[in-house]
C-alpha cells in the first residue's frame, strides 16, 4: 500500500499524533497537536473513497477502508467527539494520557472502517489496551484494580471474538465483515455476537463498565463513555441487524441500567449504568432491523454520543474542582457551579428526550420504530425505562449535587477548556433538537420519520410531567445513601478469590505434603536415575548434536534479562508489537 | 446565573404551583391532540401516558430501593476489605 494511502485514513492521524505527542510536548506545543489531529480527521472523514486501504497479508486480504453511510454517521460523531474530547482535556499534563486516548480513538476509527474481522481484530484489541490506561491514569489503588479486571474481561472478550472468526474461517474462508442472515447464522456468528455483546455491555456481559467507567480519569470517563460501547453499537449494526435475540435483549437492558440508575451513590456510576440503558435501545433498535429501527439506532448513538460526554463532562467538572463523586457528599453547588449545572441539565433533558434536545429526535425514532412493527411489549419497556431515564439522570443526579442538603463543600467554576467543551456538546444536543435533518440525512436509509407531531408531543411531556411528580412524592425515599450495589462482578470479584484461596491453602498444604515425601523417597530414585541419565546425555547425546545445548543455555539468559515482572511493561510491548504489525501491514 | 438561580429557590412555593399548572395543562393538552396512527390501544385513551408514567415511576422507585434494601447494597468497602481479610 502507498503511503498516500496511509493518510487517507484518520485513524492513521491518531497513531502519528500519538508518537508525536512527546516531541511537541518538549517544544511546549502539545495543545497545538491535541486540537490540530481531531481537526484534521474530522475533515479527512469527508474525503473517503468508498473502498481504500487493501492489502494482502499471509494470504488475507485486509481491508482497511470501507465507507458508506453506515459508516460515515459513526465516523462523523466519532471524529466530533475526539475534537470535544481533546478540547476538555487541555489541561491535562501528562503525555501519556492524551497517547492513550489517541489510540483509543485510533481504534475505535480503525473498526469502524474495517471491511474484514481480521483487521476488526487488530483494532479491537487496541482500544481495549488503550482505554485501560485512561482508567491507570487515575493511579488510586481501586482505579489500578479495575483496569485490571476490565482488561482481563475485554481480553476474555477479545478471545471469544477470535474464537468466532477462527472458526468462521474454517467454516466458509471469508472473513469479510458483511451482514449475517438471520437464517443462516452458525456457532462461528454467534460467538462473534458475543465478543461485539461483551463491547455493548449487553447483560450478563456488561459489569465491566459500572466497574471500571467511574474508576477512570475525570478525562478519561468522557473518551471512554463515548467510543467502546458505540463502536460496538456499529459492528452489531453491521453484522446482526433483525436478529430477534437482540431486540429483547436490548429492551431488558433499558429497564436494568436504569433501576441500577435509580439506587446507585456515585454520580458517575450512575451515569455508567445509564449508558447500558441507552445503548439498550440501540441493541433492540438493531434487534427489530427494519430500516426505521436501524436508522433510529444509528441517530440515538449520534445524540447519546455527545448528551452523555456532556453528562460526563458536567459530573466530571464537579469531580475535577471538589474531588468528589458521591450524591451524598454533594449538594447545594449551585451557587459555587452554576455553569457546570446548566450544562449538566441540558445534557440531562436531552438524554430525558425534551423536545427541542437531540434525545426527543433520536430515542422516539426506535420506540416508533417499534410500534410500527408492533412489538407493543417492547414498545412499552422502552417508554418505562424513559421513565426511568428522565427520574435518574435528569433530575436526581443534578438535585442531589446542585440543590438538595447544602455539603457546605467548596468549590469554583472548572477551567475554561472543559467549560468550553461543554458549551460545544450542548450547541450539538440543542442544534440537533431544533434542526434534526442535519442528522436524519446522515443515516443509512432513507428517513420518513417526522418526530414534531401533536401526539409525539403531548405523550413526552405527559411522561416528563408526572415523572417530575413521581420524584417530588417520593424525593424522601430517593435520598442517596453511601452504598454500592451488588451486581454480577460479584461472580468474577468472589470467584477471584475463592480461586486464590484454593491457590494458597489446599494447594499449597497439598504442594508441600507433595514436597516431603519427594524430598524423603522420589530425591533418592530421581538422583539416582539422573546420573544415569547425565551420563547418557554427555557421552552420548551431546557427542552427536554437540555445540547446540550451550546455545540453548545462552538464548535462555537473554530471554531471562528481558522479563521484567511488570505488567505493564508487557502491555506496553504487547500495543508496541501491534503497532508494528500494523504498521508492516500497512506498508507491504 | 447563580442569582437566577436563588430567586428560583425563594420563590419555591410559587414554582411549585407553576409545576402543577403544567402538568394540568398536558393533560387539556391530551384532549385536543389528534391521533393519526394510534399503535395500540393505549394511544387512543387521553392522559394514558401520564398515567402509566406516574403508576411506572412510583412503582420502579419503590421496586429498585425495596430491591437494594433487601439484598444488593453493600458496604463501599465491600470488596476491598474482603482483600485486607485475606491478607491478614
Amino acid at each position: 500500500m502507498m503511503s498516500s494511502t496511509i493518510f487517507l485514513h484518520p485513524a492513521s492521524y491518531f497513531i502519528l499524533g500519538a508518537l508525536l505527542l512527546p516531541i511537541f510536548t518538549r517544544f511546549k506545543m502539545q495543545k497545538v497537536i491535541l486540537l490540530a489531529v481531531p481537526l484534521l480527521a474530522f475533515w479527512q472523514i469527508h474525503n473517503l473513497p468508498e473502498s481504500f486501504g487493501i492489502c494482502n497479508f499471509m494470504g488475507f486480504e485486509l481491508v482497511f477502508g470501507r465507507v458508506d453511510k453506515l459508516t460515515y454517521v459513526f465516523l462523523h460523531v466519532f471524529t466530533l467527539m475526539a475534537l470535544i474530547g481533546a478540547i476538555y482535556c487541555l489541561h491535562v499534563k501528562e503525555t501519556g494520557h492524551h497517547i492513550a486516548a489517541f489510540l483509543y480513538v485510533a481504534g475505535s476509527l480503525g473498526t469502524t472502517l474495517a471491511g474484514d474481522y481480521l483487521t476488526i481484530f487488530i483494532f479491537w484489541e487496541l482500544m481495549a489496551f488503550a482505554s485501560t490506561f485512561l482508567i491507570w491514569y487515575r493511579k488510586r489503588k481501586r482505579s489500578i484494580e479495575a483496569g485490571y479486571r476490565y482488561l482481563l474481561v475485554h481480553t476474555a472478550g477479545g478471545l471469544i471474538l477470535l474464537a468466532g472468526i477462527f472458526l468462521r474461517y474454517q467454516n466458509c474462508h471469508d472473513l469479510s465483515f458483511t451482514q449475517i442472515a438471520v437464517n443462516g447464522a452458525t456457532t462461528a456468528d454467534y460467538l462473534i455476537m458475543i465478543g461485539f455483546m461483551l463491547n455493548a455491555a449487553v447483560p450478563p456481559i456488561h459489569a465491566w463498565l459500572p466497574d471500571a467507567y467511574p474508576e477512570a480519569t475525570v478525562t478519561g470517563a468522557v473518551f471512554m463513555c463515548a467510543f467502546t460501547t458505540k463502536t460496538a453499537v456499529y459492528v452489531l449494526a453491521r453484522a446482526f441487524p433483525g436478529f430477534e435475540m437482540l431486540a429483547i435483549m436490548g429492551a431488558i437492558m433499558t429497564l436494568y441500567g436504569v433501576g441500577y440508575a435509580v439506587i446507585e451513590n456515585d454520580a458517575r456510576r450512575i451515569l455508567a449504568y445509564h449508558i447500558v440503558s441507552q445503548v439498550g435501545y440501540m441493541v433492540c433498535g438493531i434487534g427489530i432491523g427494519t430500516a426505521m429501527a436501524v436508522n433510529g439506532a444509528c441517530a440515538h448513538a449520534y445524540a447519546h454520543i455527545l448528551y452523555k460526554a456532556l453528562l460526563f463532562m458536567g459530573v466530571g467538572a464537579v469531580l475535577e474542582m471538589t474531588g468528589k463523586s458521591k450524591l451524598n457528599e454533594l449538594g447545594g453547588l449551585y451557587k459555587r457551579m452554576p455553569w457546570a449545572l446548566t450544562f449538566t441539565v441540558i445534557g440531562g433533558i436531552a438524554i430525558s428526550g425534551f423536545p427541542l434536545t437531540s434525545g426527543f429526535i433520536s430515542k422516539s425514532m426506535i420506540i416508533a420504530a417499534a410500534g410500527a412493527d408492533h412489538r407493543i411489549f417492547i414498545m412499552i419497556m422502552l417508554s418505562l425505562a424513559a421513565v426511568g431515564t428522565f427520574l435518574s439522570v435528569g433530575i436526581k443526579l443534578p438535585y442531589f449535587i446542585w440543590f438538595g442538603k447544602d455539603s457546605g463543600v467548596k468549590a469554583k467554576e472548572a477551567p475554561w477548556n472543559m467549560n468550553l467543551a461543554m458549551i460545544f456538546a450542548s450547541f450539538m444536543c440543542i442544534f440537533l433538537g431544533i434542526y434534526p435533518e442535519y442528522l436524519y440525512r446522515m443515516l443509512p436509509f432513507p428517513v420518513h420519520y417526522h418526530p414534531y407531531t401533536a401526539y409525539h408531543l403531548s405523550e413526552t411531556l405527559q411522561i416528563l410531567g408526572f415523572t417530575g411528580l413521581g420524584f417530588y412524592l417520593m424525593v424522601k425515599y430517593l435520598h442517596p445513601e453511601p452504598k454500592s450495589n451488588l451486581d454480577v462482578d460479584w461472580f468474577y470479584r468472589k470467584g477471584a478469590l475463592v480461586f486464590m484461596w484454593v491457590a494458597c491453602k489446599p494447594i499449597s498444604i497439598a504442594n508441600d505434603w507433595v514436597g516431603e515425601v519427594y524430598q524423603t523417597v522420589g530425591l533418592r530414585f530421581t538422583k539416582a536415575v539422573a546420573k544415569a541419565l547425565s551420563w547418557f546425555d554427555w557421552e552420548g547425546i551431546d557427542w552427536a548434536v554437540d555445540g547446540s545445548a550451550k546455545g540453548v543455555v545462552q538464548g535462555g539468559d537473554k530471554m531471562r534479562t528481558l522479563q521484567t515482572g511488570k505488567i505493564q511493561q508487557y502491555v506496553g510491548g504487547a500495543v508496541a508489537a501491534l503497532m508494528i504489525v500494523l504498521l508492516v501491514v500497512i506498508f507491504l | 446565573m447563580a442569582q437566577i438561580l436563588s430567586y428560583l429557590q425563594a420563590h419555591a412555593k410559587v414554582l411549585k404551583w407553576v409545576f402543577f399548572s403544567c402538568l394540568l395543562g398536558t393533560l387539556l393538552f391530551d384532549f385536543l391532540v389528534v391521533r393519526h396512527h394510534p399503535h395500540f390501544w393505549g394511544d387512543s385513551v387521553i392522559g394514558f401516558w401520564a398515567l402509566f408514567t406516574i403508576l411506572g415511576c412510583l412503582g420502579m422507585i419503590v421496586f429498585c430501593k425495596g430491591l437494594s434494601h433487601v439484598w444488593l447494597a453493600q458496604r463501599e468497602d465491600f470488596y476491598d476489605s474482603e482483600d485486607s481479610d485475606n491478607d491478614e
